[in-house]
């Protein structure tokens, strides 16, 4: 397998790249960008990644081959790990995993120059801010003691469950699961209104993700500007230690805007 | 500007510093982000992609069932709400446990075709494989 290496900005290269190569495209930055040698791209085994310049704009790319599947879970991880790397530092762009176009001319002629302006405003406007994502978890006990606590008709269900033998409760199980889902998710609304509005201070957007899990409390990403991030770390501890043992909080990120670009 | 970025680790899944892991990966990247068929149509190559459907089925008879297996394992005489130490790793092991159905599709854009496979699947508690294929050259 012959690796074409491209250089950065030879985004006019004479020869083709072999049939079988095409270019997998992770991102757009500025065109001021230098990526270091070791960095690694989807692929097995990964290709060097390389940026392709036009103007004020680049596209973050890499060979694939064409005829092996993509999407085994480094091909995921290098995605968005180069992309969230990247992020750290300069302003970028995400596509969505698994855009592949035919050639490094192509990436010039079809993605870079037609949209040229477009991409450079909206790089403009992250300039200094990156993406976090909120994941709040509840405990499985404590708000199941929670739902049980708060309601009669979820009490009498698990008495019935306990006295009976489980073959005749199955319609008695689906619906204390049911109800139970059901506050849950009533809770969950409360708590994403309540971190929405609890970090607005410290954010310059906010986008509700659907949730992830049945015992999710919130599931948010925010689009954090850089010199307010502190602020924002500080606030995420202190609702950490205010939910307690009650809900696991993770943060994650920096990472690049995913939830924030818009087609 | 320079953008340092480190080699991934080799293998397995390297240990986010954030503390994520694939599950969070595939929230993020499988359907966020810029789709770029939106703005090309002309030369994206038809790539077999390998994307797992992770989407989760809250509202299903599995997880009424397990919800209630759950309250029934409770024994609430001897708990208080949030009592420490009972915290178990389920996030850990469900969110691995979330990977396991492969959907095998081609990828021509990423974006809304992929999105299509996965909501296709939302209705099956039981992932399973499929292929789908489409020439584009």
């Amino acid at each position: 397998m012959t690796g074409s290496t491209r250089q950065s900005g030879a985004s006019d290269g004479a020869e083709a790249p072999p049939r079988n190569t095409a270019c997998y495209v992770y991102g757009i930055l500025p065109e001021d960008v230098e990526i270091s040698e070791d960095a690694i791209g989807v692929g097995d085994p990964p290709r060097r990644v390389t940026i392709i310049r036009h103007g004020e704009i680049a596209a973050l790319v890499s060979d694939v081959d064409v005829d092996r599947p993509l999407g085994r879970a480094q091909d995921l991880v290098a995605h968005e790990q180069l992309l969230d790397e990247a992020a750290a530092e300069v302003p970028v762009l995400p596509l969505r995993f698994g855009a592949v176009m035919t050639t490094p001319e192509a990436v010039v002629e079809e993605l870079l120059a037609p949209h040229h302006d477009s991409f450079a405003a909206a790089l403009k406007q992250i300039e200094g801010r990156t993406q976090f994502v909120l994941k709040a978890r509840y405990a499985e006990q404590p708000v199941l003691v929670e739902v049980l606590t708060e309601n009669a008709e979820a009490r009498q269900l698990r008495d019935r469950i306990r006295q009976l033998p489980e073959e005749v409760t199955r319609n008695e199980r689906i619906r204390l699961g049911e109800l139970i889902t059901q506050i849950i998710a009533a809770k969950r609304e409360a708590d994403t209104r309540a971190v929405a509005e609890r970090f607005e201070p410290f954010t310059a957007g906010a986008v509700v993700r659907d949730p992830s899990h049945e015992r999710d409390a919130a599931h948010v990403a925010f689009l954090v500007e850089n010199d307010r991030q502190a602020g924002f770390e500080r606030a995420v501890g202190e609702l950490r230690s205010e939910w307690g043992d009650r809900v696991e909080v993770r943060l994650l990120g920096p990472m690049a805007p995913y939830d924030f670009v818009t087609t | 500007m320079t953008v340092a970025v480190p080699p991934a680790g080799g293998g397995g899944l390297p240990g986010r510093s954030s503390g994520s892991g694939l599950a969070d990966v595939i929230d993020t990247i499988l359907d966020k982000g810029l789709v770029i068929d939106a703005y090309v149509r002309v030369s994206l190559v038809g790539i077999e992609i390998l994307t797992i459907d992770v989407r989760v089925v809250i509202a299903s008879v599995d997880t009424y069932l397990r919800f209630a297996e759950a309250v029934n394992r409770l024994d609430l005489a001897s708990q208080q709400p949030g009592l420490p130490g009972l915290l178990s790793s389920a996030p850990q092991s469900i969110a691995r446990g979330k990977t396991k159905g492969m959907v095998q599709g081609v990828l021509e854009a990423a974006g809304d075709k992929l999105q299509d496979l996965r909501e296709s699947y939302a209705e099956e508690p039981a992932p399973r494989t499929r292929r789908r294929r489409r020439e584009e050259d």
